[in-house]
Parts: structure tokens; C-alpha cells; sequence
């Protein structure tokens, strides 16, 4: 009893000082702000930025552009995202099929995107591929944003695979399982857990890397922000705001990932019905 | 033996694995139904693998199997028609962690077997009452001992109602006090006639549950005899070595 009081007060002292630590470091960031920033000769405005967010009119709440452009980036992310994990499954199990083809496939898709740049494969898609296909900007933007992420989710969803002991599979075999009731019963439900926290680094990816389609006429976040940069001059309040915006969402993604994780992990994956 | 009495045929299996070590090497071996032939030998004489091949979790390089009357070739549906009639218990238990106990001997009921939840729940209670841990039917495999789960891997086996049971020393990874429960599972299971392959290490479970000896060296069988023979008088030099070393 006496040794347990002893260390729960130990703890409430470290503690204490780790607080403390923390306070102490950001009050020097905050210092070497306020005194940096006359330094910079900067005339800051903040109080014209809340109308780009949204504006109340005779009690009407109307969105700004700024927070339509986030809509923008909302649906574009989410619509990608979801591509990408379809596309991230498949070239996943094509890279482990036993099929020559299915894999010089796979091989080819993911060496072709991840050696070269996002912003090349966002032009190509749009002045190249989308007058083939007859599809618009924001098409053009969630296929080749889907493309690029696809590649990187295949290769987190391939490593949960081959992390599997074998003798989850040899047990699934055994059993007379065929090889999709396998990989959706026994196989995937384990190796996406295991890879759930890169997967989430990956949408979290998505999320920033979207602010690329601006560049093909599309009103998202960023593009938003760069216009309204270009009408007032208020570089800094509005990409400090732009900037604030992105992580929110994607805070807010890791937040709703972690929850997932927690409800899910009724089993804890440690012990892989291996010996005791 | 007729040809109707025999449930597993094989003939000259042949397996090499990469690197040149030689698992099987002309091995044959048939079993009669409700048989339980025990399978002995050093580490690394292809024990393991015999049984592997059997449900093809290898493949063999040459030779013939035949479990009752289907030939287990290239084709996928005979493999997987195989694999439904072959029960397989494997040293590391193989559970399924992210299922509870019901749900791992449910899967193949289900999927494989096509019965409705309902009955292969009912099935699962049935089983998990014989292998003695009804009680823990909601747990997941990480809380159970290592004999219990040993028990759970066996029930999911025999919820497939399997004509043969291969047992690929399912005893080797636990713990000395929970080796007996397992083994009694596997007594009972014997003793009902189910045909039975079991590579141990546990000669007294050989004696007294096994109704024939084959000792294994190299991928080829040295000697094959019924247990009261094979360990009263074995006839080869290596076989009484071999026994001299671990009775």
C-alpha cells in the first residue's frame, strides 16, 4: 500500500514537471513570435478574413468561398477515398495472385505511379486522358488522385497480408475454405487491422495532396484561398486559415480512425493462435 | 483389403524441397477406414510434410494420392473437395484470433458446409461440449490455455465432419500439463473409429491408441508394423536405435 502511494505521488510529480516543460516551450514559441513579427513589417488584417469563411445577412448564414471550397476538397477526398481503397485492394491481391498477369499488372500500375510526380499524373489525366474518356475537371481530379493513392494503399494493404502467419492460411485451407471466403473471413479482417494506422497516414495524404487539383481549374480549398489571396493581398491570414482548415479535417480523420480501431479491437491481435 | 476398405492411398510421393533437402522419397502408405496409423521419426524425415501433401498444403513432386476414391491432382475442385473430408490439427493450433471461439468452428460449417447459423451453432455446441469446454464458447483464442485451444482447434476440424483427421503434432507446442487433455480428445476420437493419421512424439499415446506403427527416416518408411509387433519386436536395427533412444 505504502510502496503504491509512493509511486502514484512520483508519478503526479513527473507529471507535473512534463506540464510544466510543455508551458515553458510554448511560451518561447510564442515569444520569439510576437517579437519576430514586427521584424517582418507585416500589416496583419485577421479581421477581414472570417467573411471569405461565411457571412450572416439579415440572420441568413450563407457560406463563403472559402468554406465551399472546403466542400469541395470534402467530396473529392471522400469520393478518392474510396477508390483507393477499392483500387488498393485489388492491386494488393493481384500483386499476390498466382497469375503471371494479374501481377505483371499490378507491378507495371505501381512502379508507373509511384516513380512519377502527383502533379504530372494530375496533367495527364486531365488534358490528356479526360478528352479520351469524355470526362470532366472533377473526374479528372478523384481518378487521378485515386491513382496515385491506390498505388501507395495496395502496398500498406500487401504488407498486412504477408504479415499473417502462414498458418492462418494452411488453417483456412485446411478447413476447405476457397481462397475469396479466405481472404474475406480469415485473411483481410486481420491484415487490415494491423495496417490501419498507415492506412490512415495514407487518407490523411489524400486529404493534403488534393490541394494539387487546384491546378486544373477546380474550386477546392487551396484554389478558394488562392483567389481570394490574388483579389486582397492577405497572404498570410488566409493561408494560415487554409492551412488551419486542413487540419482540422485531417485531425479530425486520425480522431475517427482511432475510435474505429478501439471498437474494433474486441481480439487483441498479439497472439496469432500461435503457442502459449 | 478391399478396395472400398481403403480410405487413403498413396504411392510413390516423391516431394523435394528447394535446396535439395528430400522430404518424401518413394513413400507409399494406404490406410483402411476407421484406422489409426501413427507416424514416428526423427526431426526432419518428412513426417510433417507426408501429412501436408495429404490436403495439399504441399504439393508433390511425383506419385499418386487418393482419398476415398478422388484423386487429389491439379484439378482446384477436387483439392478443395479433399480438403473438406480431410480434418487437419496443426502444432500451432492455427486459430483464427479475431473470432471467438463458436465463430472459429462456425466459419466452415457455414461457408464450406452451407448449413444455416442455426444449425451449425448447434453443431459447435455439440462439439465443444465433447472436446470439454463448452464453457468458454465466447472467448477469444488469446484467453485460452494452450490445451484448450488445441481442443477448440480440433473441434473445428471435426465440425467439417471429416472421413480422416490428420494430427501434425499437436501436442509438441504445449505446455507438459495440458499434453493429457489433448491427448484424451484424441483417444475418444479413436476409439469412436475415426481414421487417423498422427505424427507424435508420444509413444504412449502410439501404444495405446495407435492401431499401426509407421517409422519414418528420410522421406522413406523403415519400418511399418502393428503397434504390438512394431514395439515388441521391431525387426530393423535403426527401429530399435530409434526406440532405445526415446522409451
Amino acid at each position: 500500500m505504502r510502496a503504491l502511494f509512493h509511486r502514484t505521488a512520483a508519478a503526479r510529480r513527473t507529471a507535473f514537471i512534463d506540464i510544466g516543460k510543455f508551458f515553458l516551450v510554448a511560451g518561447i514559441a510564442l515569444w520569439l513570435l510576437t517579437v519576430g513579427t514586427p521584424g517582418l513589417g507585416y500589416h496583419w488584417q485577421w479581421y477581414r478574413v472570417p467573411r471569405f469563411l461565411f457571412t450572416i445577412q439579415e440572420g441568413v448564414w450563407t457560406a463563403g468561398p472559402l468554406l465551399q471550397g472546403l466542400l469541395v476538397t470534402l467530396e473529392i477526398s471522400a469520393l478518392s477515398l474510396l477508390c483507393t481503397l477499392v483500387l488498393g485492394l485489388t492491386t494488393a491481391l493481384f500483386r499476390l495472385s498466382a497469375s503471371f498477369t494479374a501481377r505483371a499488372l499490378a507491378r507495371s500500375y505501381l512502379e508507373l505511379i509511384r516513380n512519377t510526380p502527383l502533379l504530372i499524373q494530375i496533367f495527364f489525366v486531365y488534358f490528356v486522358l479526360s478528352p479520351v474518356l469524355d470526362i470532366g475537371a472533377f473526374a479528372s481530379a478523384v481518378l487521378a488522385l485515386s491513382l496515385f493513392e491506390g498505388a501507395y494503399a495496395a502496398e500498406i494493404l500487401r504488407a498486412g497480408i504477408v504479415s499473417l502467419q502462414r498458418g492462418q492460411w494452411e488453417a483456412a485451407h485446411s478447413l476447405g475454405l476457397n481462397l475469396f471466403d479466405a481472404y474475406r473471413y480469415v485473411i483481410l479482417p486481420q491484415a487490415v487491422r494491423r495496417v490501419l494506422p498507415p492506412l490512415t497516414g495514407q487518407a490523411i495524404s489524400l486529404v493534403k495532396d488534393s490541394a494539387l487539383v487546384s491546378t486544373i481549374a477546380i474550386y477546392d480549398l487551396t484554389m478558394q484561398g488562392q483567389t481570394i489571396v490574388a483579389e486582397t493581398f492577405l497572404a498570410f491570414e488566409i493561408w494560415f486559415t487554409v492551412a488551419a482548415i486542413y487540419l482540422i479535417l485531417t485531425f479530425g480523420l486520425s480522431l475517427a480512425v482511432r475510435a474505429m480501431e478501439r471498437k474494433m479491437s474486441g481480439a487483441p491481435l498479439r497472439m496469432l493462435g500461435g503457442p502459449a | 483389403m478391399t478396395a472400398d476398405e481403403r480410405i487413403i492411398e498413396t504411392t510413390e510421393l516423391t516431394k523435394t524441397f528447394p535446396g535439395g533437402i528430400v522430404a518424401l522419397d518413394r513413400f507409399s502408405l494406404t490406410v483402411r477406414r476407421g484406422e489409426v496409423v501413427v507416424v514416428i521419426g526423427p526431426s526432419g524425415s518428412g513426417k510433417s510434410t507426408f501429412l501436408r501433401c495429404l490436403n495439399g498444403l504441399e504439393e508433390i513432386d511425383s506419385g499418386s494420392i487418393v482419398i476415398d476414391g478422388i484423386p487429389l491432382d491439379h484439378h482446384r475442385k477436387n483439392r478443395l473437395l479433399i480438403r473438406q473430408e480431410v480434418g487437419m490439427v496443426f502444432q500451432s493450433f492455427n486459430l483464427f484470433p479475431h473470432m471467438s471461439v463458436r465463430e472459429n468452428i462456425d466459419l466452415a460449417q457455414v461457408r464450406v458446409r452451407k448449413k444455416t447459423p442455426a444449425q451449425a451453432a448447434e453443431a459447435t455446441m455439440e462439439l465443444l461440449k465433447k472436446v470439454g469446454i463448452a464453457e468458454k464458447a465466447d472467448r477469444y483464442p488469446h484467453e485460452l490455455s494452450g490445451g484448450q485451444q488445441q481442443r477448440v482447434a480440433i473441434a473445428r476440424a471435426l465440425a467439417m465432419t471429416p472421413k480422416v483427421m490428420l494430427f501434425d503434432e499437436a501436442t509438441s507446442a504445449l505446455d507438459p500439463e495440458m499434453i493429457g487433455e489433448v491427448l484424451e480428445v484424441m483417444r475418444a476420437l479413436a476409439t469412436e473409429g475415426m481414421t487417423m493419421i498422427v505424427v507424435t512424439h508420444e509413444m504412449g499415446f502410439a501404444r495405446e491408441a495407435g492401431d499401426r506403427i509407421v517409422f519414418m527416416e528420410t522421406g522413406r518408411i523403415v519400418e511399418e508394423a502393428e503397434t504390438e509387433r512394431f514395439f515388441g519386436s521391431p525387426h530393423m536395427e535403426r527401429t530399435k536405435a530409434f526406440l532405445s533412444q526415446i522409451l
